[in-house]
């Protein structure tokens, strides 16, 4: 490891030790906030440097008054810098669990209660940057930080960096967040999965049957009911969204099993067991879902569905990704 | 256009238009090629960018630039110095123009603006200089601002005035630098060269160089008496004495000569001259200088002050001189020798006619006298616009013209002086000034510049004869503008006739002098002033550390302040404040309205929950819900809010 690289560690844990974790809303405040001269800042000190050795061998009176003026308005800018983080109020929210390898969407809000609006503030997490943005005087700003993903389980967003070169990118000036907050990573779904098996057999085996012969009565619509068994009728009776329930037909409701999963290692039958998943809600179809020492009872519908990839996703869960 | 293009042009043009600020008082001063030059690439390069030309390749920029640096050099001899440097600087900014994209180009440019604004104080320290400087050093950070920035937009920001903001936030700061930090000698590199070309006397004269300079209005240097104003007829200021010629031109001394002495005989005037740069170490002091600011200057064996190095920056010394005075006798060989020493081949005419009149007048004075009366009498005539004289210029004078101004007329007295024996040099000066009534001092222009005759004769020493005098008496006694005829015009002449412009005019060289005393002139004796003033006795460099230390943290505390205020967080409703400080004392006892509760059910509860709080708490809510949904509230309503919420002691 470089010395820089060494360095940057260092300092990174030496903050994380100051400031500890954070957990909720933070607001940066003067101890959080550090500011150092970017290399622009430092071409200006040398430029200033220049200026008075010269205003000096010279005698010169207003030589001196411009680089003093000069020198002040870096000062300015410094401190205008440093204004531009602090008091701002940063809260971190977990995005949707994203599917492994592609990116968790953190949601950064920032809050200005200030009058003066604050320019330029970008925000950065390993791996993941966003563009900057301006915060109008109290009022609000939203970020999003894109942090890919590796693998399933779960990742942690543990550093973000706020910081702002404004206003003439002399200084920069920055804020560490340890929000430490987890998202959850479900497992990528297989590109080519074979279909679920289709085996007709005991309760809590492959299939419950479900008959569609006979009118059983009316129940609650879900997102996922089959469009065709809405009652129209009813809705334009009463409004509201009612599906017909129908015994003894033979429509199948899969409970896919991790053991009936094909594959070479866990991870690859998870991975099949979410294609089954993803493709049978997309259908509208009610799915079930059985790891072991864990039920899911067959349901259709997206809550369904973000229930069976959680369970997925937290199955013998690899240890956190932190970020 | 593209938003983006826009854009990237309105960065250019900001850019461009610091620079072109920036550049704009060295145009002038610049060879014309280089000048027009900038000017013909910057709107070439904003018309480029506007139309999306495509930028000259990095061969032809490179062959442009190697080119243009020959170029500066074949015209200024030299690519470092003050002159040459600049005239580089100017170029390469051009250049770097022609390739500016990225954020990095921008920057280079804006910096070489703020290093050329500098410059532009080295040439010169005027008011009018700082005048136009200050806002361009304002509109090149204001340039910087887009160019740093790595978001865009954002609500309400323009560079320009947020830069004047952060500018007036630096301003109490950069006094405090300016005010103390110390002033010292120092020397880094080598002492700025008489390389210059400052307008003004100098160490050599031919004829017409004078005249050139008559017709030049700027200051040379201003004056303050500590007592009764000289008369016009004494107001001689000696510059340097010019006792070397080759017939032609008149130049200074190089071999030292013994030191002589003047004794002061009376009319002794005590005063303090403030003289702008000259690039030459000649001081000015009226005849006969006693005493000066002690280590500023040595005199020369010829009684004018000489610096050790040249005057480049605005330069101010105190002096004593007696108005009437007389040099000592006898006078060392070496000096009558140096003052007699005539070419032998030059001007025969001239040596001819000195010795017929020598001989006729019988005595040096009467000799004296007789010159002065020739050029009384005959068709001498004294004119800004002298025609060009041969080379052997005072028999071309003499015999031919008779047209001269006062170099001519010094330099043929002062021949004609030597050709009859008698030891006689030119001192080349001013004479006059116009009095400032508005600032109470005296100005003396490079238009008063001036060149009379001394010599020396037994028994008196040195005496002064102003020969201009006997053709144009006027000259020195009310000023050049009445010597000369009406057909020749004077710069300043429209000045003198209007009284509004006259005093105007007075007016703003009181403002230059003002800033010549307190800005330009501030230095390490009036820094000790001000300490002194504020309480350090003896300050050494601990009261000045603690001056800046403590004058900092003040100067820094009000851009905190400020900054902060500007930051404030905006103050809550104040019927919304009373409400809440009444839900805040309702949470001391355990009961907080639920989120999205409406205020009268919280009422409701609270009533439930604490049946005594009742009315009051009824009465608050009501009193709120008028104050903030209801029409019109009046004054009084808050009021009461507030009186019920202060009484509400759950």
């Amino acid at each position: 490891m470089g010395l820089r690289a060494r360095l940057t560690r260092r300092t990174r844990d030496w903050i994380r030790r100051r400031q500890g974790a954070d957990a909720g809303p933070v607001t940066l405040r003067r101890g959080r906030i550090y500011i150092l001269p970017t290399g622009l800042g430092g071409a200006f000190g040398l430029m200033l440097v220049g200026m008075l050795l010269g205003s000096l061998n010279y005698g010169n009176n207003l030589g001196l008054a411009l680089t003093f003026l000069l020198a002040a308005l870096a000062v300015v800018a410094m401190h205008a810098c440093h204004r531009n983080l602090e008091a701002l109020i940063v809260r971190a929210r977990a995005p949707d669990p994203p599917f492994a390898g592609s990116d968790a969407a953190f949601g950064l809000a920032l809050a200005n209660p200030g009058r003066a609006p604050r320019f330029d503030i970008e925000a950065a997490a390993p791996d993941a940057a966003q563009a900057p943005v301006s915060v109008p005087a109290t009022g609000e700003a939203a970020l999003e930080l894109r942090v890919p993903t590796r693998r399933r389980g779960s990742v942690v967003l543990d550093r973000v960096e706020v910081s702002t070169c404004f206003p003439y990118g002399l200084f920069r000036a920055w804020a560490v967040l340890h929000p430490a907050l987890p998202c959850l990573v479900y497992p990528r779904p297989a590109a080519d999965a074979p279909p679920p098996p289709r085996l007709p057999g005991p309760q809590g085996g492959g299939l419950v049957r479900r008959g569609e012969d006979d009118f059983a009565g009316l129940k609650d619509y879900h997102p996922g009911d089959a469009p065709r068994h809405i009652a129209w009728k009813a809705y334009a009776r009463a409004g509201e969204l009612l599906v017909k329930e129908w015994s003894g037909d033979a429509e199948a409701v899969p409970v896919f099993d991790l053991a009936d999963a094909p594959g070479a290692d866990l991870e690859e039958r998870l991975s099949i067991l979410a294609r089954w998943i993803v493709d049978a809600e997309a259908r509208g179809q009610a799915f079930g879902l059985q790891l072991p020492g864990e039920e899911h009872p067959p349901a259709p519908g997206a809550a369904q569905r973000r229930r069976c990839l959680a369970a997925l996703a937290r199955f013998e869960a690899p240890a956190p990704d932190v970020r | 256009m593209s938003a983006e293009r826009e854009e990237s042009f309105r960065r250019l043009a900001w850019t461009t238009l610091g620079l072109l600020a920036a550049l704009a008082p060295h145009l002038l001063r610049l060879r014309p090629w280089i000048s027009l030059f900038v000017l013909a690439v910057a709107g070439w390069r904003l018309a480029a960018e506007r139309r999306g030309w495509r930028m000259p390749p990095g061969l032809l920029r490179g062959a442009i630039a190697g080119a243009g640096t020959v170029g500066v050099f074949l015209s200024y001899a030299a690519i470092t110095g003050l002159d040459g440097g600049t005239a580089l600087l100017a170029l390469m900014s051009a250049l770097k123009l022609l390739e500016t994209r990225t954020p990095r180009d921008h920057t280079i440019l804006i910096f070489i603006g703020w290093f050329l604004c500098l410059a532009s104080f080295f040439y010169a320290q005027d008011f009018r200089t700082a005048a136009w400087v200050l806002p361009t050093v304002w509109l090149l950070a204001a340039a910087l601002l887009p160019v740093a920035r790595r978001g865009r937009g954002g609500p309400g920001l323009h560079p320009f005035r947020t830069t004047g903001a952060m500018l007036a936030k630096a301003v109490p700061v950069a006094l405090v630098l300016f005010l103390f930090f110390p002033r010292v000698e120092a020397t880094f590199w080598g002492a700025p060269s008489s390389e210059r070309a400052l307008s003004g006397i100098t160490e050599e004269m031919s004829p017409g160089d004078i005249s050139d300079l008559t017709l030049n209005d700027v200051v040379a240097f201003r004056v303050r008496f500590d007592g009764p104003l000289p008369p016009p007829a004494l107001r001689y200021w000696r510059g340097t004495v010019l006792s070397l010629t080759d017939g032609f031109s008149w130049s200074r001394a190089g071999a030292p000569l013994p030191r002589e002495t003047a004794i002061a005989r009376e009319g002794s005037v005590d005063y303090t001259v403030t003289l702008e740069p000259t690039g030459q170490q000649m001081l000015f002091a009226l005849d006969m200088v006693a005493h000066w600011t002690p280590g500023i200057a040595i005199q020369s064996a010829d009684f004018t002050l000489r610096t050790r190095r040249p005057v480049n920056a605005v330069l101010r010394y105190d002096a004593v001189s007696s108005l009437r005075y007389r040099t000592a006798d006898p006078l060392p060989q070496s000096t009558r020798h140096a003052n007699l020493q005539l070419p032998d081949t030059r001007n025969p005419r001239a040596r001819a006619l000195a010795a017929r009149m020598r001989a006729d007048a019988g005595s040096d004075a009467a000799f004296i006298r007789s010159v002065l009366a020739m050029f009384r009498q005959q068709a001498f005539r004294y004119t800004l616009t002298p025609p060009g004289l041969a080379r052997d210029s005072v028999d071309d004078f003499l015999f031919n013209t008779r047209q001269g101004f006062c170099g001519h007329y010094a330099s043929a007295f002062t021949t004609l002086m030597r050709a009859a024996g008698i030891p006689a040099r030119v001192v080349a000066g001013y004479q006059g000034g116009d009095w400032n009534p508005i600032g109470g001092y005296l100005i003396v222009r490079q238009s008063h510049a001036h060149a009379w005759s001394e010599v020396w004769l037994p028994g008196e020493g040195w005496k002064r004869v102003d020969p201009t005098a006997a053709v144009a008496p006027e000259r020195v006694e009310r000023g050049i503008e009445a010597a000369v005829a009406e057909s020749e015009l004077l710069p300043g002449a429209l000045m003198r006739e209007s009284p509004i412009l006259w005093r105007l005019g007075m007016a703003w060289d009181n403002l230059n002098a003002g800033w010549n005393d307190w800005v330009v002139r501030f230095d390490r004796a009036m820094q000790d002033g001000m300490l002194v003033d504020l309480g350090f006795d003896d300050p050494d460099w601990r009261s000045f550390a603690a001056a800046l230390g403590i004058g900092l943290a003040a100067a820094m505390a009000a851009v905190f302040a400020w900054l902060a205020f500007e930051h404030r967080p905006r103050r809550p409703d104040p019927v919304v404040a009373a409400y809440r400080r009444f839900t805040r004392r309702l949470a001391r006892r355990g009961i907080e309205p639920a989120v999205g509760e409406p205020p009268r059910d919280f009422a409701q509860r609270v009533r439930y929950l604490r049946p005594e709080l009742g009315v009051t708490v009824l009465a608050i809510t009501e009193a709120y819900l008028r104050l903030r949904y209801g029409p019109e509230p009046a004054a009084e309503d808050l009021q009461r809010l507030r009186a019920l919420v202060a009484a509400f002691r759950p």
